[in-house]
């Protein structure tokens, strides 16, 4: 689960704060994600790739959900990016434990990390009502955090909306996913979105796998993975049970790549390892500038950041094939980030 | 027969379309040769994609050609009762990514879809999964389904259909849905093959606009924004979209795989609606109208024709039976998007047997007809058809008569017509085979595109072209052979120029995945470009390139170019009556329509 610090909302600022937390979040799921991704090698594992693709692609939208959700409540979002190893923002994991995300390549290490980030919580005696009642110290899942902010967005009178501002529409880019948030039923559509597509959804107190859409929720695609085993329709009390059909996962079929790149010292690398390196900080740092001025509502912003999204995929893909000095490892992108903005090189 | 039987499964929702239209110009794009047209200027490329934007009409240089279905899932079903929709598999997502690419692309009516599976549900519990047997294949466009909607294609609607056989991997997983379960019985008799998805696309609109029209104000700012934000910079795809409604059904042996084999009710004179596919059952008149009412307004308001009836007629037009009617209630919007536009009509015992031999005729209240049954068809066995110039291939049609095979020989008269609609040869007069099978060799065809049009009667000449309401039809595109340029030493500069030149102007969106013009990602890249553009990977939804227009010569320039590569430099470790409208005047107006 991501779990994530929840204090009681009183303002509209309050849920700004709240929506800014829910933006790094999302944004500081996909760096692993993408660590795992592209450390696949090629013409490997298709039906894995398939998943965290999928779920890659997912986190973007919620992404941008949260900072349609922000914009519309006259809040400007920053994205933030965080480095690896580091905590979740929030400041909160699982069970109560910091949850320190790492840079792995596709592994069971991985998979585990990215269940962790997306499991869900059944929380049948925590009613709604109590969050708000008392402020909370302890942690919630992403499911209560955006149920909490649900119930306060809807107590928000109708002027606290401000239509098409800044909004990010699916006229380029995710048919059918990405909608503008001009008012709290778009938000709620939106909560409803983000929280099924990561955990799945409620059938009275059981957790279903599936997703508002009939698709497999985002922890139990990481689960496929982990067990390499489709989750299938069950007898069982469930409902589910893992395979028996196997997802066809080749743990060997990946670079060797080594985990955290940005605590990796280059500097006694090869240079094409350190060009690698540089290639994909430049690359992540222009696809954040880029992104940034889309969600603040520069017109034909999202197409820059597309655009820069896959320049990073190419010069990630090529950073997982360049040695290191010890001839057995590579590393992926560190994910580092410096303004672009400035001229300054990273 | 097919998807007008049951078991069948409906679904809706919408597609979102993102060709690249830059080579529906000839001002851009030879369609004969396959060669982009340059500016003469020193950085061609460059200037040609500067140009392209500024193309007027075009609105979408930088198109990726995906099609994808979204918000589409299993609406409904029907196993001989009417609609339903009580089944755990209702609702049931549908999940289909698709590459656009039309064989003709100066006009509108030859339109594929290369992908490589389709699926319903959701892998591990209800599930249709269905990997390729063929493409999907448009068929049957109407240009006149909603003339509210005059932006571009707008207007138009669109049969696509496609099959998949129970041999390739076709699966069902039923689980305790009786829906799925009596569907996977069904596909186990022997005479049926497996599953054909038939779906109709309509409203589409530009710009993600609905309210914009040709030649608007609006259509004009809607253009000129695009070539800004375009000339900022970024990749800015600008897809259409369209609303969907499907069928899935059996696919029995002998029936057409690409396009219906039903009986076929075209449009009578003057009539204001499309196309019909009619199966008569022993108890049950099973009508598609996916594409035949038009809508009257953007909100997809049915045309009201009143009550509807189905008659039988003898040859000289004469009534000879009543087979049933039915009111707007049955085909207005609401019914239309509950089961894909297919209509059932009860039939009293014994009417059926009366009315095989009969032509269908659809009227109005007052008896005016709206569609006529078209009793002989004769269906291309590939409707698309890619040859490179020198190859031979022997292709067939298949007639049938009101939906059955034909049985006996059938005179065939065939048209042969360039892309343009202009007569490239007499029209031979053949027959078929006592099956009703005809045969075609094509043989030293040279390189472009011929239309082969069989015409079965008086009133499917394609005298002004081809009218897809009314003419079955095979594409065919002959590549050039470019002996010319494949006989060029593979260095770099003729591999860029002469091959993947071509590419990177039309296809901007290329930058994202491979830099076309970059020789260190090409050499990197060799062995996967060599896997995308091999012939055997053709229908493949990743094959490269997608518009499917690589000449052998440019092929073989490209693969001596990458075989020259040492292993290092791979980058790899070491080791008759005119028929009204011209219908090639329709097709290529919607290519031109926000020109206006």
């Amino acid at each position: 689960m991501i779990r994530l610090e929840l204090t009681k909302l009183n303002t509209v600022q309050d849920a700004q704060s709240m929506l800014q937390t829910a933006i790094r979040v999302e944004f500081g799921t996909l760096p692993p994600y993408l660590y795992a991704l592209y450390s696949i090698r090629p013409g490997m594992n298709a039906e894995s790739r398939k998943l965290i693709k999928s779920v890659v692609l997912q986190e973007m939208i919620h992404m941008c959900l949260a900072c349609n959700m922000l914009n519309a409540l006259g809040g400007n979002p920053e994205l933030l990016p965080q480095t690896y190893p580091g905590p979740l923002p929030g400041d909160i994991g699982p069970d109560g434990t910091p949850l320190t995300l790492h840079l792995y390549r596709f592994s069971t290490e991985a998979m585990a990390q990215a269940m962790a980030v997306e499991q869900p919580e059944n929380p049948p005696n925590f009613p709604t009502g109590a969050v708000f009642e008392t402020a909370s110290t302890g942690a919630v899942t992403i499911g209560q955090f955006y149920h909490a902010l649900d119930n306060f967005l809807a107590s928000l009178p109708a002027s606290a909306w401000q239509t098409g501002r800044n909004q990010i529409v699916d006229n380029q880019f995710f048919a059918g996913q990405l909608f503008a948030i001009n008012n709290y039923a778009g938000a709620k559509n939106a909560i409803a979105d983000i929280v099924s597509e990561g955990e799945g959804t409620k059938q009275g107190t059981t957790d279903d796998p599936l997703d508002f859409q009939g698709e497999v929720a985002h922890y139990y695609r990481f689960g496929e993975i982990y067990h390499n085993k489709v989750l299938t329709k069950s007898d069982n009390p469930l409902g589910y049970a893992w395979g028996p059909a196997e997802l066809g996962v080749d743990w060997a079929g990946v670079y060797p790549a080594i985990s955290d790149p940005s605590i990796h010292d280059f500097s006694k690398e090869p240079q094409e390892a350190q060009a690698a390196q540089n290639a994909c900080n430049q690359a992540f740092s222009a696809m954040v500038d880029a992104l940034q001025r889309a969600v603040t509502g520069e017109d034909g912003a999202l197409g820059g950041a597309v655009q820069a999204m896959f320049r990073l995929r190419m010069a990630a893909l090529h950073a997982f094939t360049v040695p290191l000095a010890d001839h057995s490892h590579t590393a992926g992108p560190a994910f580092l980030y410096k303004s672009t903005q400035t001229g300054e090189s990273v | 027969m097919s998807v007008l039987e049951t078991p069948r499964i409906y679904f809706k929702g919408e597609v979102a379309w993102d060709p690249i239209v830059t080579n529906n110009f000839d001002t851009n794009y030879d369609e004969t040769t396959g060669k982009t047209i340059y500016p003469s200027v020193v950085n061609r490329v460059k200037a040609f994609r500067e140009q392209a934007i500024e193309e007027p009409g075009n609105w979408n240089p930088h198109g990726t050609h995906r099609a994808v279905l979204y918000e589409t899932s299993v609406s409904g079903f029907d196993m001989g009762n009417g609609v339903n929709t009580d089944d755990p598999f209702v609702s049931a997502a549908v999940d289909f990514t698709a590459m656009l690419v039309d064989l003709e692309p100066y006009g509108t009516i030859s339109s594929q879809l290369y992908f490589d599976a389709m699926r319903f549900g959701v892998d591990g519990g209800y599930r249709i999964s269905a990997p390729r047997t063929s493409r999907v294949t448009a068929r049957y466009i109407n240009f006149a389904r909603n003339s509210a909607n005059k932006m571009i294609a707008g207007v138009a609607s669109v049969v696509w259909q496609t099959s998949f056989a129970k041999t390739t991997g076709l699966r069902i997983d039923a689980f305790d849905s009786p829906l799925l379960q009596t569907l996977a019985g069904s596909i186990e008799q022997d005479d049926v093959l497996g599953l054909t998805v038939r779906f109709n696309t309509y409203r589409t609109i530009y710009y993600d606009n609905p309210d914009l029209t040709n030649g608007s104000l609006g259509a004009k700012a809607a253009a000129q924004a695009l070539i800004t934000k375009l000339k900022r910079g970024g990749f800015q795809p600008n897809p259409a979209r369209s609303m969907v409604v499907g069928v899935v059904g059996l696919w029995r042996k002998l029936e057409p795989a690409y396009e219906p084999g039903d009986r076929v009710l075209i449009p009578a004179t003057d009539s204001p609606i499309g196309s019909a596919y009619a199966r008569l059952a022993k108890t049950t008149l099973t009508l598609d109208l996916s594409n035949s009412v038009p809508e009257v307004d953007k909100n997809l308001t049915k045309k009201d024709l009143g009550v509807l009836n189905v008659v039988a007629v003898d040859s000289a037009g004469q009534v000879v039976l009543n087979l049933g009617s039915f009111g707007y209630g049955e085909y207005n919007r609401a019914a239309y998007e509950m089961s894909a536009g297919i209509v059932s009509i009860p039939l009293a015992p014994g009417i059926a047997q009366s009315a095989v031999d009969s032509d269908l005729h659809l009227r109005d209240a007052a008896g005016t007809p709206l569609l006529e049954e078209m009793a002989v068809r004769a269906i291309p066995a590939t409707p698309n058809l890619y040859l490179d110039e020198g190859e031979d291939v022997v292709t067939t049609f298949q007639a049938y008569i009101r939906g059955r095979l034909a049985a006996s020989r059938v005179p065939v008269t065939l048209f042969q017509l360039g892309s343009g609609g202009t007569k490239l040869a007499e029209p031979r007069h053949l027959l078929t085979d006592s099956k009703g099978v005809l045969t075609l060799s094509l043989t030293k065809i040279s390189e472009g595109i011929t239309a082969y049009v069989p015409s079965l009667s008086s009133v499917d000449q394609p005298v002004n072209g081809i009218n897809p309401q009314v003419s079955t039809y095979m594409y065919v595109r002959v590549r050039p052979g470019d002996a010319a340029v494949a006989a060029l030493a593979p260095t770099w500069e003729n591999v860029y120029s002469k091959v993947l030149a071509n590419w990177s102007a039309m296809a901007p969106c290329m930058d994202n995945w491979l830099k076309l013009d970059d020789p260190v990602q090409i050499k990197a890249y060799a062995s996967v470009l060599k896997r995308l553009t091999d012939p055997a990977q053709f229908e493949n939804f990743s094959f490269m390139p997608v518009t499917r227009d690589l000449s052998a010569g440019e092929r073989a320039l490209l693969y001596n170019f990458l075989d020259s590569l040492d292993e290092g430099a791979l980058g790899k470790p070491k080791t008759q009556k005119p028929l009204g409208p011209n219908f090639v005047e329709l097709s290529r107006a919607m290519r031109r329509g926000s020109k206006e």
